[in-house]
């Protein structure tokens, strides 16, 4: 809450921000790496909604995707393994004036922090968050991951996997209280932007799966996807994705999906060939666990200590006048 | 005496009010009540949506709730289904209706109170269990609050609760802002403390370590290390001298009651005039001023975004004149409720220049007689022209919410009363309460209900807020058959060889003033052996025609004490102000967009229109037929072959294709992957959106051109023709440059 008057000052002096403000250090991916794709979405989306750098925090976990906060001038937390979630959500709790952000990879969220992704989507905290999704484990030098395809040999699976892939849409949808579910590819700028806009402005937990080309250790992958418009499914809607004529000119493969049906949104995440691409899912009903619970309350001096005293007097004994102990 | 001199007795009547011959009897208000009423002689042996409970704050979401509802709700989770639940149900119900009774004897009360007073009489002479019964059914109903009845004050303390309710929930946010501010500024006076020079001296050093170890220190070592090179005051005394000052007056404010209760009386905004809100208003504008601006510099400090030379100037311009609608919205909304017999005091006379003046006043005023005589007296219906037409008076003057409804009706618009107590800017509610001691023992439910369903005070909102047109601006939901010039009920009774008959019955602005007894003299009873074919229903009579009408006269049906039905003939007066009640119904429903004659003039027009377009082609193609011959028939095209080509043409249209021997890029595609610019940074580069595009084609070579379009992931790069012809390899080049083309 901000008083009208305070808003329209900072508006009059507001300063405004190009893209390079966002541009951290230059990005160490793979030339061609799909990962460019999202920063860059992310950047034009920090520049139109003129996020206040200090205002903005990106979160991420361990892999190639997890090097995400070093390229964006905002502050940004470099997490441990699968643990981005947590971080972000004390993040918000703390401080529910922040503009959060997650990247996470699909080893790092699917994987070791799956747990974390599971209760995260339950919390429903008004984050955004991207996962990035290349079916494998680049950092480590192509290792299979949860999303890789059955038969993908990799250096932990030199005869191929042998485990059916996760498929993370599925997943999100069958989680109490998720209230955002998207899919983007890195390959059509235009709607991985819409989307990540789209999620920015849902009050809640915005889930976005991108996946990604790794042109380093499965360079292969999606060429078919690539080269053959047909094999994309672009879902829309009024309340979704309304794509350009030029976009929908190249892209003719198209569906109206109405987000708030998330019995067909289920059905479509199941749909692995053509991809689709847009919201599957939207509820802006869910409540938030920052409201639920009344985040955001300044911690002074005066109600840190409160709040000790009032924990180190259940353990306190008091001798009472006759000389009897009691506990408090 | 023939079937002629009946109806001419009657016709008289009608004509002039004057009663002649043995056939008309004198109406009694008193014991003859309209028809319809014939099944409400004791309300409270019925249930219905009254008493209701003004809720106690902070237990359960709304401002208020029907005892009915509360006691449904409490035998759902009590009484079991069937005939085991039976038992519970029978006792409940009985203490509700004896709560109905009790409420219209002795008064409003506290719920639970009067709950367990009810339940002690009603259990005195029984066996315990029904005690138990009672006393559980009570703790199930989880809220609390006055029950009160339809009567004459429940307007304003219902308006008065509604506005308190809506004021409770506007100070908490308020205070939860307050208090996070006056905490950001005092951390931020406290951290310039620490940091200080005096706050790294050996007594502070001291203090802040606390008593447990104060000994195991050396403070003033401590004090020489920690506080060398502390600064003497972090804060710019400019900064610091606005901070403290936000701060006092943060905690002075005296607008909404701080929930410590250590500030100072806070400032009334409940008012009986309208001149006395208005003086409140504008002898505290200052103090409204010197918040807002306070609780602006407040924000901006704790964002640390002060800039004195950009804000200092605009704090020091800032005045009343600066104060908008929005800023108003912080602080409390006057509420000034208007006693009913004081509409027209002098004090209340400035009421329509406050309420288009835009200030945040809600105004309640209640009406208690639409059947008064007009001020000019002569007898005329005045019909409403003062404080009745209220509501529709404001609402010209658009800019404000607007809410008129009868008492009986402010439960089924509670969502809309709070709605309108929360508006931004100013408010009127005018209430219908109920016809004082001239409508004898009629209960003022009836009475209040039987104005709004007669169309005399027809509920309607206008919430200026609303949205950007009348239609979801104005609403007559709450009306029964709005679409209709008056409700229509069903109707049963047993005529004289004791068979039931149906039929559906009208309800008139004449039928509610038949009610009061000072009209007596517009109506005249007819005896059953005198009714006639002549006779027809008011409402039916309304819809003749001119000449038609002159010779029938027109009826409503009445029922006595002893429920007998009887006709009851009008004059031509009273059906004269039913008219005119039914014309001011049409142009309420105008405004509702039902029978829109704007709506229904184009409808006609474009339809004429239509049809004479469709009679022309239907005749155009009749001629054909009959003059074409069969060979060219053969030689027409086939349905639907005009609109190929255009099909074609638009699916072929928007193939674009650039036929140039330029390289160029499909920006809009580009993933910004940064593969182009690695071979060359100044022939490729980025828009502004992070998109490649061909920056200069001659700052570098076809093979780099080629080079690129092949690395591109999503082959995006056309390298088009080569610029320089002797460059090597370009044979080579061209035909690697082909699949790109």
């Amino acid at each position: 809450m901000a008083s009208p008057l305070s808003q329209s000052i900072i508006r009059l002096h507001e300063e405004r921000h190009e893209l390079e403000d966002y541009q951290g250090g230059v990005p160490r991916w793979c030339s061609g790496c799909g990962d460019n794709a999202i920063l860059a979405a992310v950047q034009r989306l920090c520049r139109d909604e003129n996020l206040a750098p200090e205002k903005t925090v990106f979160v991420s976990g361990i892999g190639c995707s997890s090097r995400f906060p070093h390229y964006m001038k905002t502050y940004g937390f470099h997490g441990i393994h699968g643990r981005a979630f947590p971080i972000a959500q004390g993040v918000k709790m703390a401080r529910p004036d922040l503009h959060v952000f997650v990247n996470t990879g699909d080893g790092d969220c699917c994987s070791i922090g799956a747990a974390h992704w599971i209760h995260a989507l339950r919390y429903n905290m008004n984050l955004t968050v991207i996962l990035h999704d290349n079916h494998v484990y680049g950092l480590t030098k192509k290792q299979a991951s949860p999303t890789s395809p059955v038969g993908l040999k990799s250096n932990t699976t030199p005869r191929g996997s042998v485990l059916e892939a996760l498929n993370p849409l599925t997943v999100t949808l069958g989680v109490q209280n998720v209230s955002f579910v998207a899919q983007a590819v890195d390959w059509i700028p235009e709607l991985m932007y819409d989307i990540v806009s789209k999620a920015f402005h849902h009050r809640g937990f915005s889930f976005i799966r991108v996946i990604q080309r790794c042109p380093e250790f499965l360079p292969k992958m999606f060429e078919p996807w690539l080269h053959d418009p047909g094999k994309t499914l672009l879902l829309t809607h009024d309340n979704g994705l309304r794509p350009s004529a030029e976009l929908g000119r190249i892209y003719k493969n198209q569906r109206a999906h109405d987000p708030l049906d998330i019995h067909k949104a289920r059905e479509i995440a199941s749909e692995e060939d053509p991809i689709p691409v847009g919201i599957l899912y939207q509820n802006p009903e869910v409540p938030c666990y920052e409201d639920l619970r009344g985040a955001g309350k300044p911690r002074t001096v005066e109600a840190v200590r409160k709040g000790l005293d009032a924990e180190f007097d259940k353990f306190t004994i008091w001798p009472d006048e006759d000389g009897r102990q009691r506990a408090a | 005496m023939d079937m002629a001199a009946k109806f001419q007795d009657q016709l008289v009547f009608h004509m002039t009010g004057r009663r002649s011959g043995e056939g008309l009897a004198p109406l009694d208000a008193r014991s003859m009540r309209p028809a319809l009423f014939a099944g409400y002689r004791d309300l409270a042996q019925l249930r219905h949506d009254f008493p209701l409970v003004l809720l106690e704050p902070g237990i359960a979401d709304g401002f208020v709730a029907s005892l009915t509802v509360l006691v449904n709700h409490a035998l759902e989770e009590l009484a079991p289904r069937g005939i085991e639940g039976e038992r519970l149900r029978k006792h409940v119900l009985r203490l509700e209706r004896e709560l109905r009774h009790a409420l219209g004897k002795g008064g409003p009360g506290q719920l639970s109170e009067l709950w367990a007073a009810a339940a002690a009489r009603l259990t005195s002479d029984t066996d315990e269990s029904v005690s138990k019964i009672l006393a559980l059914a009570g703790r199930t109903i989880k809220v609390d609050g006055d029950l009160v009845d339809c009567d004459q004050a429940l307007p304003s303390r219902f308006m008065i609760h509604a506005w308190r309710h809506v004021q409770s929930q506007k100070a908490a946010l308020f205070h939860g802002h307050l208090d996070t501010l006056q905490r950001k500024l005092s951390d931020i006076l406290r951290a310039a403390f620490v940091h200080s020079e005096a706050g790294q001296k050996p007594a502070a050093l001291k203090a802040a370590v606390g008593g447990m170890h104060a000994d195991d220190f050396d403070f003033a070592a401590m004090s020489r290390l920690v506080g060398k090179n502390a600064p003497k005051d972090e804060l710019t005394p400019g900064r610091r001298k606005r901070i403290e000052w936000a701060l006092t007056v943060l905690k002075s404010q005296r607008f909404h009651p701080s929930k410590l209760g250590t500030a100072q009386a806070t400032h009334e905004f409940l008012f009986d005039n309208v001149a006395g809100a208005v003086a409140a208003y504008r002898d505290r504008l200052p103090q409204v001023v010197e918040l807002v601006k306070a609780i602006a510099v407040a924000e901006l400090e704790t964002r640390n975004g002060y800039n004195e030379a950009d804000h200092d100037p605009f704090f020091e311009a800032y005045d009343e004149n600066s104060l908008s609608p929005d800023d108003f919205a912080l602080f409390p909304d006057y509420l000034v409720c208007i006693p009913a017999d004081r509409n027209d005091a002098p004090e209340n006379a400035g009421l329509m220049d406050t309420l288009s003046s835009g200030l945040p006043v809600k105004v309640v005023v209640q009406v208690t007689d639409l059947l008064e005589e007009a001020s000019l007296g002569t007898g005329h219906f005045a019909f409403g022209v003062r404080s009745a037409r209220l509501a529709t008076t404001a609402m010209g003057l658009g800019g404000m919410f607007v809410l008129q409804a009868a008492a009986s009706s402010l439960y089924r618009m509670r969502h809309r009363v709070e709605a309108g107590m929360g508006a931004r800017g100013p408010a009127l509610f005018s209430i219908f309460a109920g016809a004082p001691e001239a409508a004898g023992d009629l209960p003022r439910y009836l009475t209040a209900a039987a104005a709004m369903e007669s169309r005399a005070f027809p509920a309607f909102v206008y919430d200026a807020a609303g949205g950007e047109n009348w239609a979801t601006r104005f609403s007559l939901e709450h009306n029964r058959n709005p679409e209709t010039d008056w409700p229509v009920e069903p109707f049963e009774y047993a005529d004289e060889g004791l068979q039931r008959v149906r039929s559906e019955i009208a309800f008139t602005y004449a039928d509610f003033a038949l009610c009061d007894q000072r009209n007596a003299e517009h109506f005249a009873v007819v005896g059953r052996d005198r009714w006639t074919a002549s006779m027809v229903p008011a409402a039916q009579w309304l819809a003749l025609p001119e000449r038609e009408a002159a010779e029938r006269v027109p009826y409503l049906l009445a029922v006595d004490d002893k429920d007998v039905l009887h006709r009851v003939i009008v004059d031509m007066r009273m059906m004269q102000a039913t008219r005119r009640c039914m014309l001011l119904w049409h142009r309420l429903q105008e405004h509702g967009g039902i029978h829109d004659s704007h709506a229904e003039r184009l409808l006609a027009r474009e339809k004429a229109a239509w049809e004479a377009q469709k009679n022309a082609e239907i005749e155009a193609l009749r001629k054909s037929a009959a003059t074409a011959a069969p060979a060219s028939a053969e030689a027409a095209p086939a349905p639907g072959a005009p609109a190929a080509p255009a099909a074609a043409a638009a699916e072929a249209a928007p193939e674009e294709k650039v036929a140039s021997d330029d390289p160029w890029i499909e920006t809009a595609r580009c993933p910004s992957c940064n593969e182009c610019q690695i071979i060359n940074p100044l022939m490729f580069a980025y828009n502004d959106n992070k998109q490649a595009y061909i920056k200069d084609a001659n700052a570098g070579t076809f093979r780099q051109l080629v080079e690129a379009a092949e690395t591109c992931q999503v082959a995006i790069i056309h390298p088009g023709k080569p610029r320089n012809p002797s460059e090597p390899g370009l044979d080579e080049l061209i035909k690697r440059a082909e699949p790109f083309q």
